[in-house]
């Protein structure tokens, strides 16, 4: 492969995200905008208390930067215009996009990553989508039994994580031991201090120990 | 009918679940046939879509739950639409929970919305909190991925390697880390307290994982069983998950319940 027609198939991948995600981004807000015309309600700012909504818009869209700068390196061209429109991320599309380059042992930032990881994020997403549709529309009634707080499945949903990430450690810390110890160290330490921190604030800084540390582990020749 | 899941809710929903669809297939498609020519072999591609189903499905299950847990106010419809695009459990509630209150009419994710123009609030809010990245990916992403490249395209490729992996090491510690010493939320509709901190249970479900991961890839290797080396993963999870249910079933509730930290609840 040339890199003139690797450089033509990412541009590409770039034109075709672009357009997918603006069209949606399109989409997404015209499904209130629609409501507002059809019903001819719209909200009056005067009302709204300002103070509180301009909080969270503020924290969502740091949010939103940071997590575009942490995953850029890892979900691949194709998984970023993908993932970002499906969302959860971390908690699904990231980790089953490094399972899938994981098995296939390919390397990270390859054009086979690229291909394995947009495989495993798209079929997340159609997966995602399907399941929420069908529970959604068809299995209404028989929901609650399953995901209520006192059903025989609620304890498993709410330990998805640690069941989904304890395979996923196992088989990454095993490989790679020696840079595994920074970061979960650091978290546990910030999160003896601080334990109501959440996930996605915990993201960034073990990123950012996990570089630097691994960084210094490289330079001192035991990487 | 009741405004929030009558058929035009529904119908927006559909086209929403519609685009979205056609962007996952589309980019799947694309995916597999760049794979055929660069000589991706046709195994690796089986074996990653079906282990990403197994991967998927019980996460997905969990966000139904949430849908589920938004539906007595805000109805079914709109917390599938914004689950389904973008959103997370953590956001969307958050989202829903803010926006009820800036209206000040005593509306919160406890009691229904009957409104229209609360429900429309909420609509707004929740799409136009979330679908920032939509706007700003298109915009930076090209330009960061050659700032990424440019930064690391002098170093050797042991280093570029290792930060690579060490970068996936980061983003696996946080959920670690939250299991082994992490506090609990309270559930932002109900007020009461979730118990999803760590304890006896998330420790158990991570330790769980990792012993059935190490056990299934052993076994994998050492009876030359391919299709298991490559579902271990989703099946370890699924495993973990069936022995927290059965820790539920046979422990006293107040083991099961053990949690190292408790929080304190947020007043108001």
């Amino acid at each position: 492969m040339n890199k003139e027609a690797l450089r033509s198939y990412d541009d590409k991948t770039h034109i075709a995200g672009r357009i997918s995600m603006i069209s949606i981004l399109v989409i997404l807000l015209a499904v209130p905008l629609a409501f507002s015309l059809h019903y001819n309600v719209f909200p009056n700012i005067k009302l709204l208390d300002l103070g509180q909504l301009v909080g969270i818009f503020i924290m969502f869209y740091a949010t939103a930067i940071v997590e575009t700068i942490a995953y850029t390196p890892l979900l691949g061209t194709s998984g970023m215009y993908l993932g970002f429109v499906t969302g959860n991320i971390s908690n699904l599309k990231l980790p089953c996009a490094i399972a899938a380059m994981s098995k296939a042992d390919v390397k990270s930032g390859s054009q086979e990553a690229e291909v394995v990881s947009t495989i495993a994020i798209a079929v997340s997403s159609i997966v995602t989508t399907i399941t929420l549709a069908v529970f959604v529309l068809l299995l209404r009634p028989i929901l609650p039994s399953l995901t209520a707080e006192g059903s025989l499945l609620a304890p498993a949903f709410k330990q998805v994580l640690p069941c989904l990430f304890g395979a996923l450690a196992a088989s990454y810390f095993f490989k790679y031991w020696k840079l595994g110890i920074a970061p979960i160290a650091v978290l546990v330490i910030v999160l003896l201090f601080s334990g109501s921190i959440p996930v996605g604030t915990l993201i960034p800084i073990g990123v950012a120990v996990s570089l630097v540390a691994t960084h210094l582990l490289y330079k001192k020749g035991y990487v | 009918m009741d405004f929030r899941e009558d058929s035009f809710m529904l119908i927006l929903g559909l086209i929403v679940v519609l685009a979205i669809s056609v962007q996952s297939v589309f980019f799947l498609i694309r995916a597999i046939r760049r794979g055929r020519e660069i000589g991706v072999s046709s195994l690796v591609i089986k074996n990653t879509v079906i282990s990403s189903v197994l991967f998927t499905l019980a996460p997905s299950l969990a966000i139904v739950a949430t849908v589920v847990a938004l539906s007595p106010s805000l109805g079914i419809i709109l917390p599938w639409i914004r689950l389904s695009v973008i959103g997370n459990i953590t956001q969307e509630t958050t989202a829903a929970s803010t926006a009820l209150a800036s209206v000040g009419d005593g509306s919160s994710l406890s009691f229904a919305v009957t409104d229209k123009g609360t429900f429309n609030v909420v609509m707004w809010v929740m799409a136009l909190a979330s679908s920032f990245p939509l706007l700003i990916i298109p915009l930076m992403l090209k330009r960061l991925q050659k700032g990424i490249k440019k930064f690391s395209g002098n170093k050797d490729s042991k280093w570029t390697d290792a930060m690579s992996a060490s970068a996936f090491l980061g983003l696996i510690s946080a959920f670690i880390a939250r299991s082994i010493a992490g506090v609990g939320t309270f559930n932002s509709v109900s007020g009461q307290y979730n118990y999803d901190g760590a304890g006896l249970i998330s420790a158990a479900a991570l330790v769980s994982s990792i012993i059935a991961m190490i056990i299934l890839q052993k076994i994998a290797l050492r009876y030359k069983i391919k299709w298991l080396d490559s579902f271990a993963m989703p099946m370890s999870m699924l495993l973990a998950m069936g022995v927290v249910i059965v820790l539920a079933q046979v422990l006293p509730e107040s083991l099961y319940q053990l949690e190292w930290r408790m929080p304190q609840p947020t007043v108001g």
